[in-house]
């Protein structure tokens, strides 16, 4: 028998090196097969019902796995879309159905699926038609739970439709447990169509309405967004001004300031300053995470 | 009683002694990574993920023990030829299959418990809190357990005249054909030729049916169990299991052992 003293030296030196080099030689087998591995957006089993028989009954399970497989497609291809490409979401809605085939009581995946598919490209694949079908498909299995209204109705609302909206509002009024407002809502709605008040009142509604910290977050973009358009809106109106003032269009804040329109560089909601571009328009910081559709980030 | 109790007890520290139990050290470190991971790239789902993995990773960690040991349950006595000096002694064929069952069974009992221990540390962890809310997945255990039972007297029963390799591959064959059940049900509906229904619905009573026992999705949303289910499902395990056990006995009973 070698004593402990004479092996342990030996085989802690064998094990870091050798693991050392498989290391290494893994980072080269990955940097050669980079080409050929390329992720490829596939669903081998497109079909629910598929999927749902194949469970052998562990269903939840594997609903929570397609939950994050839909959670992990959208990030990543919103992700690609902030570096500036324009990606597809083409998964999106078959993982979305997957999941909710499998489980039908997993209430967040219809909601924040619609959320997901109703984001305009290229922060999402902009697709209402399906959220409608999605939140649809989660009323009949869920006929109590009145928030999918509210859910649809804001669907509809960020669509455009605001007829579709106030009825979907006041449909979801009528359910037990419905928060009075939403019958309110569907008045606005309809009487007004759509402004930002009302928009805001909805993603606070989204914010209150969940715990998750990435739901909050997204929300909370989306709030910062809408004061960003707000601010766009104040600071072109400046702009034009000074335009009107001076017969030359402004190039920096700095001249704002000294026209004594604008008292400091103006700043987004996170705390950056607005980028006054030559051609006149307003950008935010380069990665910005705020939703804004007048000032987009680049 | 008193020498299937010993048979029970000797194959209990059997399979603890071949270190069955480290698939504890597995199932916690399992848990524990999944939790943080899916808090990590998910949303929203940490509880029912941890849930729903915590049940079916009991039912199958139970059903690896319940398959492979119980395949080798009388097998190995017989290979290493103990079961000769054991039953040259007053114990009687039946009580040997009967105990070493209960034995197995024991087993699983310990295991079970102790990954339940695990599973509540881990929801009170993420949950922060215990309440009525945590009981039906006490139930859920429950009926993992019985479904462990009926898979053990089923390696059993095949471990009286099989392989060990065919009595796994039956075992876990029933598992599968069990757990597509209502399946074979919903087919039985949607064929035309009587006959063929016959065949389905027979198939479908035959079976062991796995699918009874599980309601983890349903717990994981906190669904309450209704007590006459629990009854149901108790009665049943009890029924299937007494019945695959006889069966073992028999085969037992009539086998040629020189």
């Amino acid at each position: 028998m070698i004593p402990a003293r004479r092996w342990v030296p030996i085989a802690l030196l064998v094990g870091l090196v050798g693991g050392a080099a498989v290391v290494r030689v893994q980072q080269q087998v990955d940097a050669s097969l980079g080409p050929l591995q390329q992720e490829v957006d596939e669903l081998y089993l497109p079909s629910p019902e598929w999927v749902k028989r194949l469970s052998l009954g562990y269903d939840g399970l594997l609903a929570c796995v397609y939950w994050t497989r839909a959670v992990q497609h959208y990030g990543r291809h919103r992700l690609e879309a902030w570096e500036g490409g324009r990606p597809s979401y083409a998964l999106l809605y078959s993982l979305l159905d997957i999941t909710t085939t499998l489980d039908p009581e997993l209430l967040l995946a219809y909601r924040f699926g619609a959320i997901f598919l109703t984001e305009p490209p290229p922060g999402g694949p902009g697709r209402p038609d399906l959220a409608v079908k999605l939140l649809e498909k989660g009323i009949a299995a869920n006929p109590d739970y009145w928030r999918f209204w509210y859910d649809l109705g804001f669907v509809y609302y960020r669509a455009g439709d605001y007829q579709k909206s106030s009825e979907a509002f006041h449909t979801g009024a009528e359910r037990p447990g419905a928060l009075p407002w939403m019958r309110v809502m569907a008045a606005k709605v309809l009487a007004e169509g759509g402004d930002r008040e009302k928009s805001r009142a909805l993603w606070w509604e989204v914010y209150h309405s969940t715990d998750d910290k990435a739901i909050q977050t997204s929300a909370l973009n989306h709030l910062a967004g809408l004061k960003v358009d707000e601010d766009v809106e104040q600071l072109q109106k400046l702009l034009k001004r000074y335009e009107e003032q001076t017969g030359q269009p402004a190039r920096t804040w700095q001249e704002l300031i000294q026209a004594g329109l604008l008292r400091g560089v103006p700043l987004d909601p996170e705390g950056y300053p607005y980028r006054l571009m030559p051609d006149g328009s307003i950008r935010l910081r380069p990665k910005s995470r705020i939703v804004s559709t007048l000032a987009r980030s680049d | 009683m008193g020498r299937i109790g010993a048979i029970a007890l000797n194959t209990f520290r059997e399979t603890v002694r071949e270190r069955v139990l480290y698939n504890l050290i597995v199932f916690a470190l399992l848990l524990i990574g999944t939790a943080i991971l899916f808090g990590q790239i998910s949303i929203g789902v940490q509880t029912l993920i941890l849930i729903n993995l915590g049940l079916t990773a009991i039912t199958f960690f139970g059903l690896a023990i319940a398959i492979f040991i119980g395949i080798g349950l009388v097998y190995k006595e017989m290979d290493k030829r103990t079961l000769y000096a054991l039953l040259s002694k007053p114990v009687r064929r039946y009580e040997f299959i009967l105990g070493k069952f209960a034995g197995l069974g024991l087993t699983l009992l310990v295991n079970v418990a102790l990954m339940t221990v695990g599973f509540y540390a881990a929801l009170f962890y993420i949950r922060g809190a215990s309440g009525p809310e945590n009981f039906p997945s006490l139930v859920a255990i429950y009926f993992i357990f019985l479904q462990l039972l009926l898979a053990t007297a089923l390696a059993l029963l095949f471990s009286c005249f099989s392989s060990p390799v065919l009595s796994a591959a039956f075992t876990f064959g029933l598992f599968i054909a069990g757990s597509f059940s209502t399946d074979l049900l919903a087919l039985s509906k949607a064929v035309q030729a009587p006959w063929l229904e016959g065949v389905m619905r027979a198939l479908y009573y035959a079976l062991p049916n796995f699918r009874n026992f599980n309601i983890s999705t349903g717990v994981a949303h906190g669904h309450g169990v209704p007590g006459v289910l629990v009854l149901h499902n108790t009665l049943y395990a009890l029924l299937y299991t007494g019945l695959v056990v006889a069966a073992a006995v028999l085969i037992f009973q009539n086998r040629n052992l020189k």
